[in-house]
């Protein structure tokens, strides 16, 4: 197995002096499907976006398939970004492009930038959003706008638009917290399935501790910027669950919060 | 459950006692903000007395003017047709003048409102340099501007375009900056994981979503910029603004007449005009 991401001593300040992560480890090997749980403001979101950098992170590194990234060329966090996915809780899709054009944003990251301005995606690419489109169950929505899609086929899109990057590690943040049950189950479905696949590693922040256990291959629990659990999700009993989510018991079953 | 001990801490007796009426009379008003009113209003007395001494206004003049106004007022209702291919023109130019100046400033305007926009500026001290640039250029009046250019190009519609560039550029960055920060945070964020570069996330990400609100503040500019072109033509700027201040300096209140109403209705049109489409847009 080889080692797709090493996160070390990962530390991040905000200004004003609040640590929201505080010097955490994480080792991701191929393949794995990795859930990470906490109530909010614990730092899932910060943890994942230290990854591929949308967030700066104060100390530490991330060494991706054994390199260690930095922001200090842009065209190699480029480079690293466009092989590392990101679903986002609100889909964060371009609303009033076609939800084709949306899957084919993921393959900015490899085209030159004049082409990707002018929107020269090859046929296979196009050939391939289409075809992964079907696959999701979204074959007859592919000229739609994507504002016309429900919330569970909007994110559908934010999973291929991700997939389409041919990535080796998605990170997805809250990817059902904005879905109805049923949409949320389709949709976590869609990400495992694919994943595994395909063979891409996941990352993928959850509140809800069922669903968790129910597809992760390892769980990580984050507690005030800290990692405080890190194992198999028979691992994970129910006191240290108790433990996490301590003072936010609310937000451990909690499907669609709303938030 | 916690919150239904700690209700019960208060019993209904207690209640009571304090609400009972004591003979005197309760104050409703809260009595800082009060006392502030009041300063405020005896402050603003005070000032208007000082500004009315200074200006020294007569009431000769007053009364004068006021007796003169049927006189003027009977001259404006007497209506001449004779100018109506000159001012017909005059309105066109000032319209044409318009036009030019907004699509030249909209060209001039989109890139740069996406390098002063606070999310999405690539260099952000550029950005705040040129943000304060834009503001020195908006502190001058329009007025202003437009003198200057006819100072250094002479007299006529050239110098409208070149003097209103400024402002309406300016305006329309301000405004389109805005319309960026409040819209794209969500899709710059994606773009920016998927590796994409600063003019794709411009291009692929923003505009597809900006070009309705882009086209609303036009459509809003463009109106001002209308009603502004009237105004500052008696400056010298071209348009029917100039044939407006001949008529006002040679008493000619019957062409003048006709030029308000053809006025009135063009800029009545224009508003018009432009509410329909933004509504339409809005509702898009």
């Amino acid at each position: 197995m080889t080692t797709i991401l090493k996160v070390e001593g990962l530390v991040k300040a905000y200004t004003g002096g609040t640590l929201a992560l505080k010097g955490i480890d994480l080792t991701v090997e191929e393949g794995e499907f990795i859930a990470v749980i906490g109530p909010s403001g614990a730092g899932k979101s910060t943890l994942l976006r230290s990854i591929n950098r949308l967030i700066e992170p104060t100390e530490g590194t991330v060494a991706f398939l054994g390199e260690v990234m930095n922001s200090n060329s842009k065209r190699s966090l480029r480079r690293w970004r466009a092989q590392i996915g990101m679903i986002f809780q609100h889909y964060n899709l371009v609303n009033r492009s076609s939800v084709l054009e949306n899957v084919l944003h993921g393959r900015l990251g490899y085209m030159s930038p004049l082409a990707g301005v002018l929107g020269r995606y090859s046929e296979e690419d196009k050939q391939a959003a289409v075809d992964l489109l079907t696959k999701v169950g979204l074959g007859n929505e592919v000229f739609k706008r994507a504002d016309e899609l429900s919330g569970g086929q909007m994110q559908r899109v934010g999973i291929s638009r991700a997939i389409m990057q041919q990535p080796k590690l998605i990170l997805a943040d809250e990817p059902i917290a904005s879905l109805d049950p049923k949409s949320s189950s389709v949709v976590m479905d869609t990400i495992y399935e694919n994943c595994r696949s395909r063979g891409i590693a996941c990352l993928v922040n959850l509140h809800q501790v069922e669903v968790a256990k129910k597809y992760a291959t390892r769980i990580v629990g984050i507690k005030g910027g800290a990692k405080v659990f890190d194992g198999s999700p028979e691992e994970l009993t129910e006191e240290m669950i108790y433990d996490i989510y301590q003072g936010k018991e609310h937000e451990m079953h909690a499907q669609a919060s709303g938030e | 459950m916690q919150q239904e001990t700690s209700f019960q801490a208060y019993p209904s007796s207690k209640l009571e006692k304090t609400g009972k009426p004591s003979g005197k009379k309760i104050r409703v008003g809260h009595r800082k903000t009060q006392l502030q009113n009041r300063l405020f209003f005896a402050a603003a007395a005070v000032l208007f007395l000082v500004c009315v001494s200074f200006l020294d206004l007569s009431w000769e003049q007053f009364t004068n003017g006021l007796s003169s106004i049927p006189n003027i007022a009977s001259k404006v209702m007497t209506i001449s047709f004779d100018a109506l291919p000159d001012l017909t023109d005059g309105m066109l130019t000032s319209i044409i003048i318009a036009f030019l100046t907004v699509v030249i400033s909209v060209v001039l305007s989109i890139l740069l409102a996406f390098l002063i926009a606070e999310n999405i500026t690539p260099v952000k001290w550029a950005g705040r340099v040129l943000r304060y640039i834009l503001l020195v250029i908006r502190t001058v009046p329009t007025t202003i501007w437009v003198l200057l250019a006819v100072a250094s190009m002479g007299f006529g519609s050239m110098a409208g375009v070149l003097g209103l560039i400024f402002p309406t550029s300016s305006y329309l960055i301000k405004s389109f900056a805005a319309q960026i920060e409040e819209s794209g945070d969500e899709t710059i964020e994606a773009m920016r994981a998927v590796g994409a570069s600063w003019l794709q996330i411009v291009f692929k990400g923003l505009l597809p979503g900006l070009l309705l609100p882009f086209l609303a503040i036009v459509s809003f500019r463009f109106e001002m910029e209308v009603a502004e072109t009237v105004m500052l033509g008696m400056v010298g700027a071209g348009g029917i603004g100039v044939l407006l201040q001949d008529y006002i300096s040679y008493y000619e209140f019957a062409d003048l007449a006709l030029g308000i109403i053809i006025v009135f209705v063009t800029i009545f049109a224009v508003e018009l005009i432009s509410n329909r489409v933004r509504s339409r847009l809005a509702r898009r």
